[in-house]
């Protein structure tokens, strides 16, 4: 990126505030185990008992410390994001820049492919495949990728047509280079920008979609998840259990699609102010 | 470039839209016919293998016989029209029956919620957009931001956390009150009375995309010559923002609307169950719930289609609205 945009994003607070919880949840992504004062899955205490100084959020209607359930959630929220938006990114810059580049019955396909995917709703996809075989989160989120492509593929392939008209593109082409060479040279390194708005954007969308599933009772209950904690605190709700078991995990969901939506959205403003209107795939 | 930018925002074109959409329905339809038929067993033995069960050849035959999931896809097709869906394990009904009955609270519930918040998001877009630079912008579009990222499972609890148990002040669940009987102006309020906290969460959901779309839409469209040019003319500035610009900046609305439908759907099945509202989502659940695998199929592919006709008509709808597009070929 230029250094005039970094300068621009280093003045958004919408970034900053962006950066500020990346770092936070990267942090518990990756030492959320070391940091856990119990197992999440140890069933030895006292069910329901309120907070207290061993058990800082206290302990839920299983008999589970909610801290430690709560860091492993927001892991593994975290991490399904991160596979589904990284897989989804890769598909969509490679069958995109194909697409463009080629032409022809190569593109035809691919967008026909595209508009297809589009069109059909992926949740419903995604709760059929769940219910009926309980595949695994991962392969979940390999799915979901495999569905939210399309976005991504639209715009790199408008990019690439708009690219490949380019002085420098022709002349790499003059040169002798070839298809391969150009676009892995040329094409996929000038589209970066697009790139993290892409993966932003669907990392939120993955977010919300996992804790959605999640809540609807679809992923595996040993595997700790936000929507689940919520769906399992929200039976007690007569109970005095909102401002230790509830909240909790409301709050760290919202933080982390915060976190997403403010990225993309202060990296869209400083990209291309033209782009703004051409990119399909924004916060979808 | 902008051939190929137009290209890239709309999907297909004329003659591709209707195969794009009969193409995404057949695929719904398959994945819903085939699907269960990769499972170890079928429908019976998944149901029945883990419990303490044990059946005879002649009833799993006959259980095969009620569930209506035998034959190929034409029949399943056939059966599909003739709202022939198989029947409920739990609830021993008809599908299409529970499905139909579910279907008009959904209805209502989504409808209400898009219409307010497209309105409500429209003009507070286009007005932001005209006092760009003032507090009030700045403040609606920070708040807006703030308020896109939290997702309806938060807004919903919190919203019942403070409006039904702290405040009392609406129902916690159901969409009517049970046994009441009223008359019809009574019965009408009491609906809404229930409707408002979903209908709240899903305003509240729905409105800072739309909001954000329009004004961003709407800084654009203002900038253009034909605004200055009504501006010159001495129209008043309420006929040029209603009249001249916000018609275009509409359009991304529009066409936003399909890429955020996925989005959408999800919270809306979530919020139906959080606020246990007896529409599709809640259906949905309690399917889910209790592995009542011929109600989710079936519900998970009607609902599909309903989605997939909607978007149809609003991808139409586009064409119509925006001139450029329709003159384009």
């Amino acid at each position: 990126m230029h250094v005039n945009a970094l300068h621009m994003l280093r003045r958004d607070p919408w970034f900053l505030t962006g950066i500020i919880l990346m770092f936070f949840f990267l942090m518990v992504a990756f030492l959320g185990p070391f940091l856990a004062p119990f197992s999440p899955w140890n069933m030895d205490f006292l069910p329901l008992s309120p907070p207290s100084s061993a058990h800082l959020l206290g302990v839920n209607d299983g008999g589970q410390d909610i801290l430690s359930e709560l860091l492993y959630a927001v892991r593994n929220t975290f991490i399904f994001g991160v596979i589904s938006a990284s897989t989804a990114l890769f598909l969509g810059v490679l069958l995109g820049a194909f697409a463009g580049w080629y032409g022809g019955v190569v593109d035809l396909i691919l967008m026909r492919l595209a508009d297809v995917l589009l069109a059909t709703p992926a949740i419903m996809i995604l709760i059929l495949v769940a219910a009926l075989f309980r595949p695994s989160p991962h392969l979940l989120a390999l799915i979901l990728a495999g569905l939210m492509w399309p976005t991504i593929g639209k715009t790199i392939r408008a990019q690439t047509l708009s690219l490949k008209q380019s002085l420098h593109v022709r002349a790499a082409r003059q040169m002798g280079g070839g298809s391969a060479y150009i676009i892995s040279r040329h094409l996929i390194p000038e589209m970066f920008p697009l790139y993290l708005i892409g993966f932003a954007a669907k990392a939120r969308m993955a977010m919300f979609m996992e804790a959605s599933l999640a809540f609807l009772g679809l992923l595996d209950p040993s595997r700790k998840s936000l929507g689940m904690m919520i769906s399992y605190a929200l039976q007690y709700y007569y109970m005095d259990i909102w401002w230790h078991w509830l909240f909790p995990p409301i709050v760290c969901l919202s933080l982390l699609i915060m976190m997403v939506t403010f990225l993309a959205i202060s990296l869209e403003k400083v990209v291309d102010p033209r782009l703004r209107e051409s990119l399909p795939g924004r916060l979808s | 470039m902008q051939g190929t930018v137009k290209k890239g925002r709309g999907m297909g074109n004329e003659l591709g839209l209707p195969v794009t959409f009969f193409l995404a329905a057949l695929v719904m339809t398959w994945l819903s016919y085939s699907l269960p038929r990769f499972l170890p067993g079928d429908f019976i033995t998944a149901t029945y293998g883990a419990s303490q069960v044990t059946l005879t050849a002649e009833q799993e035959a006959a259980l095969r016989a009620g569930l209506g999931q035998e034959g190929g896809f034409g029949l399943y097709l056939w059966r599909l029209v003739r709202f022939d869906w198989g029947f409920s394990y739990v609830f021993q009904t008809p599908v299409s029956a529970l499905f139909f009955s579910a279907l008009p609270w959904t209805l209502l519930l989504m409808g209400s919620a898009h219409m307010i918040s497209m309105a409500i998001g429209f003009v507070a877009g286009v007005e932001a957009a005209w006092r760009r630079n003032s507090p009030f912008e700045k403040g609606m579009v920070g708040g807006m931001t703030a308020l896109e990222g939290i997702p309806e499972i938060c807004t919903g609890v919190i919203l019942l956390f403070v409006f039904a148990l702290q405040l009392q002040w609406f129902p916690a669940a159901g969409a009517e009150t049970a046994y009441g009987e009223k008359d019809f102006l009574a019965h009408v309020v009491d609906v809404g009375h229930h409707l408002a906290l979903p209908l709240c969460t899903l305003v509240l959901a729905y409105f800072p995309g739309n909001f954000l779309l329009t004004r961003n839409s709407m800084i654009m469209v203002i900038m253009a010559d034909y605004i200055n040019t009504a501006r010159a003319k001495g129209l008043p500035p309420f006929r040029i923002r209603y009249v001249h610009a916000a018609r275009n900046a509409l359009l991304p609305v529009v066409t936003r609307f399909g890429m955020r439908l996925a989005f959408m759907i999800t919270g809306a099945l979530v919020v139906e169950k959080i606020n246990a509202y007896p529409g599709v989502g809640t259906l949905l659940y309690n399917a889910i719930a209790a592995r009542d695998l011929p109600v989710i199929q079936a519900v998970v592919l009607m609902s599909s289609l309903i989605i997939l006709m909607i978007f149809f008509a609003l991808e139409w709808a586009y064409r119509i609205i925006d001139p450029r597009i329709r003159h384009a070929r």
